[in-house]
């Protein structure tokens, strides 16, 4: 008897010591990750609240009453100064300063539009069921598994040529072209660089490669916020340091050994196709003495040892993140004597910590046109929006950007980007290494394949005759189907099924195209755009698209303090990359 | 009286080396006999072999890409399957016998250290979780009561997991890395060694010399240590030979998912994982270290399952 309630008492001591020990980080993920949260009882800038009413217009002249959103004046930072519903079918954007790219950005999917009643009814996290005006509409999301959609029959332009389609995710290039081969899935995303002739020699399967619009770069952060970390006696602080990695790394040894066709040397950040991407000074050669000798300079002539940063997830400008880390780890090491240990990061985790700037050491990432502008390239990365990824940001680059981003031709905007292109050469926040070209796969009796340059394949024009469901499978499980708060390409794809945005991209192409609106025009200093929307056009729960739904889909990304700012973690990153700043943000 | 007191302490002098040796000696002429063990104890013996040597067997270092090295008569090609001039290959062609990997390093050299990575981790691991389970147990066992309580149910809750479950559980938090995967593996390890310990302690502890040892005054410590342990040491070691086996497996397959051995080390679950995409493409890169790993875990199979048999007074008539 004893002797049991021993045991009992032991087993009891256990179970309670366990709990303590699973307990204490189940506390921890409770804290909301929101950093944006707004302030609820004491807003932390009053002015800029008080002004930034939703008030009636008051010059609708029906009795529609339309939203304004407006910011008391530009001091706040950002680009936009009013958002309004002028009408039921017009909304009007005043700008703080010329945005000739405007409708590049506003087109882009994170801009996208869902009824504001679904906004309110969500709490602003309409994760799972997004409800667009998109040829297809999310019918089920099996976490982990696959995410089905099912045509929209009142959608607004062509129908889709699939009943039902399916996304399924694979990180294994291999499997992907295997369930392609057996015939299981109908496309694939980023086959394997080794597979491209595997795939062209297959009289069954297409393969449609993709034009190379993406960045594949090793980035330094000059101050990284990690706590307790001492920059004083960080080696990536010092510019010398940076450039001389820059010099010391063979990069065509990478994009010739490592790339798939159709890549090439990056000799800038941005690709050349972009208008005045690769404008200015290419990058430094490779010149191992030269390279040496500067790391000597900086006072580090026997290297030194830190990290690489990476997430092991298949992209079109990063095709085998393994062995590329690899190589540049050996180059480090081979090169600069620079002791560099690699660090496998989750896919999330990494690009939360790239973009506050936590990673301390080297990290590789990479870009793929979401439009094809240089504000998207240089201004997401380095402009005075961009996020900590780089730590410390550079006057002159940010100057450089700034200026270009105001002015309307191309013509006039090279200087400017020359001069951030040179500035970033000089600073070397990070090495542009590859222009990733990659492909994309189909069974060879879809029709309508292709592939496009900004990673949004439209699948309501793919499909095999005869079938009713088409299959595609991508690298990974997209986030959320939020892309409001989403930045990654794997979430936007398969948003862009279902949402749309003002203005969309053709259809394998870079081309901005009218979507939900049918026109727009701009003011002749290019501060103020009018959009008229399509009428009659339906979201998938059969409410009817309007001006107000337009201002609160974007109010609630620009408004820091809105209510529904809320989104997935509450970074609504690719707001304030395209538009700078939060409206009412909260204090540093 | 006195002659019994004189032929225990005779006994505590050298009576216990005398019988091991023994022991030692008909446990390995039995172990001779079973053929199986005898291919375990071969492949080990290579396997050990190519550990000690690695740095003189292998012809390049096994973190050094071909693609940097000067005067390489045709362009080296990441993956290239392997090139044997004996079998064909063309003799302007620099030999690479198992080809070359991802990043363009020989392969064979590569295999050639993963050798040394795997018997060593198989050895620390096994060492710690014999070390402390063997204490655990031992206490266990002898002490019994709230002690042996206490101790066990730990075990029992660390045996409640799925080893490899629990093994990544305690790398992420001490997050990736050889040593903590070691670290790891030794402790999912423990309970094992420690049950099987405590069940040899409980079953001596009543022995008869046991009993006159402490009626001499032996303190527990001692009777333990030197009358108790010894005894229980059979099962141990066709336990922790085994165990190397599971160990090596486990480690391979934590480096596998990414969370062992870090690049560039030549580990062979890592170097599988790295490659496993291309086991269509470059098939040599996935099959070669799962051999070695295969081969490897089953040297260490064969040779516990003959020393079980062999050290089994048991099956004595069988052999």
């Amino acid at each position: 008897m004893k002797r049991n309630l021993f045991v009992l008492l032991s087993l009891l001591v256990i179970a309670s010591v366990l709990t303590a020990c699973g307990g204490a980080p189940a506390t921890a993920t409770e804290a909301p990750p929101v950093v944006t949260e707004p302030p609820t009882e004491e807003p932390a800038t009053e002015e800029p609240t008080e002004a930034a009413t939703e008030a009636p217009a008051t010059e609708a002249p029906s009795t529609y009453e339309g939203l304004l959103v407006e910011a008391p004046d530009c001091e706040y930072g950002g680009e936009i100064r009013s958002i309004e519903a002028v009408d039921e079918f017009t909304v009007k954007f005043n700008l703080c300063v010329p945005d000739p790219a405007f409708p590049s950005k506003i087109a882009f999917s994170s801009f996208a539009i869902q009824p504001q009643e679904h906004l309110e009814a969500t709490e602003g996290r309409p994760l799972e069921n997004p409800i667009g005006t998109g040829p297809y509409m999310v019918e089920s999301w099996e976490r982990g598994n696959q995410l089905v959609f099912t045509r929209f029959d009142d959608y607004w332009g062509e129908p889709a040529l699939n009943q039902t389609l399916v996304f399924r995710w694979s990180t294994e290039s291999a499997q992907r072209l295997l369930e392609l081969q057996s015939g299981t899935v109908d496309a694939i995303d980023n086959p394997g660089p080794d597979d491209f002739e595997t795939i062209e020699a297959d009289e069954n399967l297409q393969l449609i490669p993709r034009e190379a619009l993406s960045i594949f770069y090793i980035g330094f952060n000059n101050n990284p916020t990690a706590e307790g970390f001492d920059n004083s006696t960080n080696p990536l602080a010092n510019e010398q340091v940076r450039q001389a990695i820059a010099m010391g790394i063979d990069r065509s040894r990478i994009v010739d050994n490592f790339y798939p066709p159709g890549s090439a040397v990056a000799s800038h950040f941005t690709p050349c196709s972009i208008p005045n991407g690769c404008v200015g000074e290419e990058w430094y050669e490779f010149d191992v003495e030269a390279a040496q000798a500067l790391l000597a300079e900086a006072g580090y002539p026997d290297g030194f040892e830190t990290v690489i940063n990476y997430r092991d997830v298949v992209r079109g400008y990063l095709p085998d993140p393994n062995v590329v880390a690899q190589d540049i780890q050996a180059q480090l090491q081979e090169n600069l004597n620079i002791t560099a240990n690699i660090e496998v990061m989750e896919s999330g985790a990494f690009l939360d910590a790239a973009d506050s700037g936590q990673l301390t050491g080297i990290h590789l990432l990479g870009w793929g046109a979401d439009y094809p502008d240089q504000t998207n390239f240089l201004g997401y990365h380095f402009g005075a929006g961009s996020s900590d990824q780089f730590g410390d940001k550079f006057d002159d680059i940010v100057e450089a950007i700034e200026a270009g981003a105001q002015l309307a031709s191309d013509d006039e905007r090279a200087p400017h980007y020359e001069a951030a292109n040179n500035a970033i050469k000089q600073h070397v926040p990070m090495i542009p290494v590859a222009w990733g070209g990659s492909g994309v796969a189909y069974k060879a009796a879809v029709e309508g394949a292709h592939a496009s340059p900004l990673g949004n394949e439209s699948f309501a024009v793919t499909g095999i005759p005869g079938q009713d469901t088409f299959v595609w499978m991508q690298n990974a499980e997209p986030i959320s189907l939020y892309c409001a708060d989403e930045t990654d390409g794997e979430s936007l794809r398969a948003c862009e099924q279902v949402t749309q945005s003002l203005l969309g991209y053709e259809i394998g192409g870079t081309a901005v195209e009218p979507a939900l609106a049918e026109s727009y025009e701009p003011n002749e200093d290019l501060t103020e755009w009018t959009f008229h929307l399509r009428q009659g056009v339906l979201f998938h729960d059969g409410s009817t698209l309007d001006a107000n739904d337009v201002v609160t889909s974007l109010s609630v990304q620009w408004d820091a303090a809105h209510p529904l700012h809320t989104g997935n973690t509450g970074g609504f990153t690719y707001w304030s990359g395209l538009f700078g700043p939060f409206l009412n943000a909260p204090p540093q | 009286m006195s002659q019994e007191v004189q032929v225990i302490q005779s006994l505590d002098a050298e009576g216990l080396s005398v019988q091991s040796v023994s022991l030692w000696n008909i446990t390995w002429h039995r172990l001779l006999r079973r053929k199986s063990a005898i291919v375990g104890m071969i492949i080990l013996g290579i396997m050990v072999f190519i550990a000690l040597t690695a740095q003189w067997l292998a012809p390049y270092s096994p973190t050094r890409s071909m693609l940097d090295v000067d005067g390489y008569p045709v362009r080296p090609e990441k993956r290239k399957s392997p090139c044997i001039h004996a079998f064909g290959c063309p003799q302007d062609q620099p030999q690479h016998i198992m080809g070359l990997d991802g990043n363009a390093r020989d392969e064979f050299s590569r295999i050639l250290y993963g050798a040394r990575l795997s018997l060593m981790v198989g050895l620390l691991t096994v060492s710690f979780a014999i070390v402390i389970g063997t204490v655990l147990g031992a206490l266990g066992g002898y002490f019994g009561g709230w002690i042996d309580n206490t101790i066990m149910r730990v075990m029992d809750v660390l045996l409640a997991f799925p080893s490899l479950l629990l093994a990544i559980a305690i790398v992420t938090v001490l997050g990736p890395g050889l040593q903590n995967a070691l670290l790891a593996i030794g402790i999912v390890s423990i309970p094992a060694y420690a049950r099987v310990v405590r069940a040899s302690v409980l079953s001596v502890r009543e022995m008869e010399y046991v009993s006159a040892t402490r009626a001499l005054g032996g303190d527990a410590l001692q009777i333990l240590f030197r009358r108790i342990l010894p005894n229980a040491l059979t099962p141990l070691i066709v336990q922790g030979t085994l165990g190397i086996a599971t160990a090596i497996l486990d480690a391979a397959a934590l480096s596998f998912l990414g969370l062992g051995a870090q690049p560039p080390t030549p580990e062979w679950g890592a170097m599988l994982g790295a490659e496993r995409n291309q086991v269509f493409t470059a098939p040599h890169l996935v099959f070669l270290p799962g051999i070695a790993i295969a081969l490897t875990v089953l040297s260490f199979n064969l040779l516990g399952d003959g020393l079980r048999d062999a050290l089994d007074p048991r099956l004595a008539h069988v052999s």
